[in-house]
């Protein structure tokens, strides 16, 4: 060693960047940690809804793994527009769903080098490990990763350096490649025993990501959005409220120019709340039900089926008619509707 | 059983009623920043999230968690700022 060498962790707290962690700070080398918020964390929503349906509320678990390991962390909040036009026109193209992993790597690596840099910082590391994830672990996109984030040799995969070309801060002798490793694949039993080894206890079980871009009914919503601009002459583009909105509630496409969203607990009904603005609030009168939002211009035909829609999933849904309250801004109209019995109807709007 | 009328007086409060997770923390994160060294942060928050995030910032950043109490709907947080270098 030439002299203290200081890194930059991007962690999600999970076992691979914590055990990366522990690996880098057992090296003597001073480590700030920084995590990011996107917006599209399902732990994080799970926590803004009040917790898990047993009571209990998820712990931030970048949060945990600083705190147990006693290293500085930042939470670096990414989730507004550029982050959103990349998602939009991811560059790499989508995985399975939603998810742009390459371009939401390359993204958050940028804004690593830019915390690298401002700290005076020798390189940028991950608990990335070669061959794990289908598309954004490969060697080869591990290397695009590296070059577009302007982080040419100075971005180490500690689990996996081995098998990778050695970086600056191996080759200048700031960090000692035969103390880091040669993990590949998506096994986890060598980590699980790395995890002893560090006496790292306390982690996460592996929960195939805790990204909502990977969720396949979260993905349908994403795209539908984005479709239902597109085909209404608007441009292909996601808001902030968006991203609040596509994570909350039942969703029902009315028309390319109409969407309904129906509050499924107490909880989503208050967040909905938050977001009348700009958008009609249907809820029933007179008998419980949920709070629901039209978003667009809806024609008549369509508030009134929005309106049997949100009658069904409501304590009137077997009365004859329920009395529905439509109000924009502070005009309030009540239609008087029979609640919506058809489920394939039903089902054929539900996005 | 220790409550917020044992806790010393805050040099500075900021209230981060209404925002969500990790607004608290990041909110908190630049307060602290701009204080002296012993000083206390008060932070007022209606996210019970706070209540876990806050400790676990706090070992993190080697800042002292002096406690997190509910009262009603919200919570309030002290924090005693611990300069790197500052005394334990």
């Amino acid at each position: 060693m030439t002299r203290t060498a200081k890194a930059i962790a991007m962690i999600s707290g999970g076992l691979d960047s914590t055990l990366a962690l522990a690996l880098v700070r057992r090296q003597g080398i001073a480590v700030k940690a920084i995590t990011f918020y996107t917006g599209f964390c399902i732990t994080e929503t799970q926590r803004r809804k009040g917790g898990r349906a047993d009571g209990t509320v998820p712990r931030n678990e970048a949060l945990r793994a600083a705190a147990d390991l006693e290293v500085e962390i930042e939470y670096v909040d990414i989730s507004g527009g550029p982050y959103l036009d990349m998602l939009v026109h991811p560059k790499y193209g989508y995985g399975k769903n939603a998810n742009p992993c390459v371009d939401c790597r390359i993204f958050m690596m940028s804004r690593a080098r830019e915390i690298m840099e401002a700290e005076g910082a020798d390189f940028v590391f991950t608990g990335e490990v070669l061959g794990q994830r289908p598309k954004s672990q490969r060697r080869d996109t591990l290397r695009i990763i590296e070059r577009e984030s302007g982080l040419d040799g100075r971005l180490l995969r500690p689990l996996s350096a081995k098998l990778l070309p050695p970086t600056l801060p191996e080759k200048e002798g700031l960090v000692d490649r035969e103390r880091l490793l040669d993990i590949s694949g998506r096994s986890r039993l060598r980590q699980i025993a790395l995890a002893e080894e560090l006496g790292v206890v306390d982690f996460p079980q592996p929960a195939g990501g805790c990204c909502y871009l990977t969720d396949e009914s979260f993905s349908r919503k994403f795209f539908d959005v984005l479709e239902a601009r597109e085909a209404a002459g608007e441009e292909r583009r996601l808001a902030p409220e968006d991203v609040v909105l596509l994570s909350t509630g039942r969703h029902f496409r009315l028309s390319p120019r109409a969407k309904l969203v129906v509050g499924r607990t107490e909880v989503e009904n208050a967040l909905l709340e938050h977001h009348v603005a700009g958008r009609a609030r249907v809820e029933a009168r007179g008998v419980l039900g949920p709070v629901a939002l039209v978003e667009g211009e809806p024609t008549w035909e369509e508030r009134v089926l929005a309106s049997r829609i949100v009658a069904r999933y409501g304590k009137g849904k077997d009365l004859p008619k329920v009395e529905v309250e439509w109000r924009e801004g502070d005009l309030v109209e009540t239609y008087e509707v029979e609640p919506e019995q058809d489920e394939g109807r039903i089902e054929a709007l539900r996005v | 059983m220790t409550a917020t009328t044992d806790m010393p007086a805050p040099a500075r409060t900021i209230d981060t009623s209404g925002r969500l997770c990790p607004y608290p923390i990041v909110e908190t994160a630049k307060a602290i920043r701009a204080m002296d060294d012993g000083a206390v942060l008060l932070v007022v928050a209606t996210d019970p999230g706070i209540a876990l995030d806050m400790p676990m910032w706090c070992k993190a950043t080697r800042h002292e968690h002096l406690g997190t109490f509910q009262e009603g709907g919200a919570w309030k947080s002290f924090v005693r700022k611990r300069a790197p270098g500052g005394r334990p």
